[in-house]
């Protein structure tokens, strides 16, 4: 055992000096949110290491900040020790990293910040941000559902119920507000009952829909700010005895792709993780590379329903 | 039957001060949105308090011996965890088993960590609502857990299947709330937990095992755990690596809403299963009512704080008992 942990020190050793040597080569720092909370963050950690080693010229130092933001901003002081060439930042609190962030933009490392956006405030300490554009995807949400309306020839009577992400998440905030302007605009007949958040708890959201069952005789759609929501309201409906209707969600989940597998849940966005952690490296990359980058950079996040699903692989979470 | 007097009023209503409470609140929200009493609503409210009822049965053992129980939450999460990988695994049948003994295992962790090393079991529990959350992520790898195939196991008999037309859930939390009920009001092991909560000193000259009674407790406490974690695995068949974060708390609440004393000695199960169901029929009311969710984290503590005043209130015998 001690001889194999030594034969690996020495190769990881080994690779690091190699790392170092190659000539031109990028010191990237990432400190993640909280890996291994969920399979999204476990999937963008994997996928992120894969796309720096697979890349000659980069040297990753990779942390997590275990949903801690004392301990974000300790290693966002560790990596400007270290003199990384940038940082990616992937924000415990949009707020309380701030500070942080431009402490490293005052030391001349260009900051990236990945996921989920920071604050206003801090803005003008950051080089760019890379992530999916929430408000977008609520919007998007909105025209699935209001074109399934429309197939369905309902779209000047139908009713919806809304559930959103933990109140106070920026995602949450961002994704109802996409899909609540937009829907007026694609679908101005249709009628938003209720909403209620589910805090992107699967359990809570089934309580959540039981109650709107009671209290709504009618109810054509559900709006779920992400797929693990949209599932728990669907089994809600379907312990009702309720069927007919139309689900849509967001963040299309695995239990959310075989929902609509089976037929009973309409549509999703699909938001990959890998796609998420390789655009965050391709911004850093552009950036130190000099390349003009925009502040928003946003990857695509596409829709899926029963459709086109066949066109996406089955999600990893 | 004895004549109604003033005074058996009076006793009546402090003793009984929670459940007029509660009917209170019931007509409150009857009131404001009649299908509040529809029978589909009641039976789904109290369905869905079963997992959280579950857990508050074993929590008022541990309370009343005078210790506290802060894991119940994410060792909730770890029961759930577990029993959906072992069924893709093992299969149902050594599923449960392994997952009971497993979460066991922890109740016992605690009970001897609590009982016979004299740790104090505040500190003690919150260690482990951290440490059993690390345990459950380690397990997992981080990952949601999904029953693969959902439609041909009979695992989901337990969160969902009914028997007489009552959903399982609440036929497994009613029972076993008798059964404990009875344990405890009942059975020497009942009368030594209050006498162990109520004074200690005095229980050890009774000569009572202190320690034991304490581990007892906590193993009775992981095994509600448990059962809990087996009716939400059944009923969602999958499940997120939090899903009982936050759940301690309210267990919590559901014990001292049914008048159970933090410094140990007093509660009984039919008043923490009262406890119970004020949380979820506020829940679902305020739902109903259709209030705004911002403010619903508001009432909801309001109503408890009035409810646990009323309570005391009642006891006592005036509104006002200031601390002197």
């Amino acid at each position: 055992m001690t001889r194999f942990t030594l034969a690996a020190t020495t190769a990881v050793a080994a690779f690091a000096i190699a790392g170092a040597a190659s000539a031109g080569s990028y010191k990237i720092g990432i400190t993640q949110n909280n890996v291994g909370v969920d399979s999204y963050q476990t999937t963008y950690e994997k996928a992120f290491i894969a796309a720096s080693d697979a890349n000659a010229d980069v040297e990753a130092v990779v942390l997590d900040a275990g949903g801690d933001v004392a301990r974000q901003i300790a290693q966002m002081e560790d990596l400007i020790q270290q003199e990384v060439d940038a940082i990616i930042i992937w924000p415990t609190n949009g707020e309380a990293v701030i500070p942080a962030v431009r402490k490293a933009h005052k030391a001349g490392i260009p900051v990236i910040v990945t996921n989920s956006n920071i604050a206003e405030a801090g803005f003008p300490f950051v080089k760019s941000f890379s992530g999916p554009d929430n408000i977008t995807q609520g919007s998007r949400s909105a025209e699935i559902m209001c074109d399934k309306f429309k197939a369905m020839g309902i779209e000047n009577e139908a009713k919806v119920a809304h559930i959103t992400g933990q109140p106070g998440y920026t995602t949450a905030i961002e994704r109802a507000k996409g899909f609540e302007d937009r829907l007026p605009e694609v679908c101005p007949n249709v009628t938003v009952l209720d909403t209620q958040p589910g805090d992107w708890n699967r359990e809570k959201s089934q309580k959540v829909m039981e109650a709107f069952l009671v209290k709504y005789d009618d109810i054509d759609g559900v709006y779920a700010g992400d797929d693990n929501m949209g599932v728990g309201a669907l089994n809600a409906a379907k312990a009702a005895g309720r069927e007919g209707i139309i689900f849509v969600g967001a963040t299309n989940f695995a239990v959310g792709y075989e929902a609509m597998e089976r037929g009973e849940y309409w549509g999703s966005i699909y938001q990959s993780p890998v796609d998420d952690a390789e655009a965050a490296l391709k911004t850093a990359l552009d950036v130190l590379s000099g390349k003009d980058v925009p502040f928003l950079n946003y990857f695509d996040t596409p829709k899926i329903t029963q459709d086109n699903q066949g066109d996406f692989t089955k999600p990893v979470f | 039957m004895p004549a109604i007097t003033k005074a058996s009023l009076g006793r009546f209503i402090a003793r009984q001060g929670i459940l007029i409470a509660f009917v209170l609140f019931m007509v409150g929200f009857t009131l404001a949105n009649e299908r509040f009493l529809a029978p589909e609503n009641i039976m789904g409210v109290v369905r869905s308090s079963a997992i959280l009822g579950v857990m508050a049965l074993g929590v008022t053992f541990v309370v009343i011996s005078g210790n506290l129980d802060l894991s119940v939450g994410s060792m909730m999460s770890f029961s759930t965890i577990v029993v959906l990988d072992l069924h893709d695994k093992l299969g149902p049948g050594l599923a449960i088993p392994a997952m009971f003994a497993m979460t066991l295992c922890l109740g016992a962790l605690i009970g001897f960590l609590v009982g016979y090393l004299k740790l104090n079991s505040l500190i003690v529990t919150l260690g482990m609502l951290s440490a059993i959350h690390g345990l459950t992520l380690t397990y997992s790898g981080g990952k949601n857990m999904d029953i693969a195939d959902k439609e041909g196991t009979w695992f989901s008999i337990f969160g969902q299947g009914e028997a007489l037309g009552i959903p399982v859930p609440i036929l497994i939390f009613l029972g076993l709330a008798a059964f404990l009920g009875i344990v405890l009001a009942k059975t020497p092991f009942g009368r030594k937990i209050y006498a162990v909560g109520g004074n200690g000193v005095a229980a050890t000259f009774s000569g009572i095992r202190r320690a034991r009674v304490v581990f007892s407790c906590y193993l009775v406490s992981s095994f509600c755990v448990a059962t809990a974690g087996l009716l939400q695995a059944s009923r969602s068949l999958g499940s997120q690596n939090t899903v009982g974060q936050g759940l301690e708390l309210e267990v919590l609440a559901a014990v001292i809403l049914g008048g159970a004393s933090l410094l140990g000695g007093s509660g009984t199960v039919f008043k923490t299963v009262i406890g119970v169901l004020i949380l979820g029929f506020i829940q679902n009311g305020l739902l109903l009512v259709g209030l705004q969710f911002y403010a619903q984290y508001v009432v909801t503590w309001v109503i408890i704080i009035l409810a646990v005043w009323l309570d005391i209130a009642a006891k006592r015998g005036k509104l006002l008992s200031p601390i002197a």
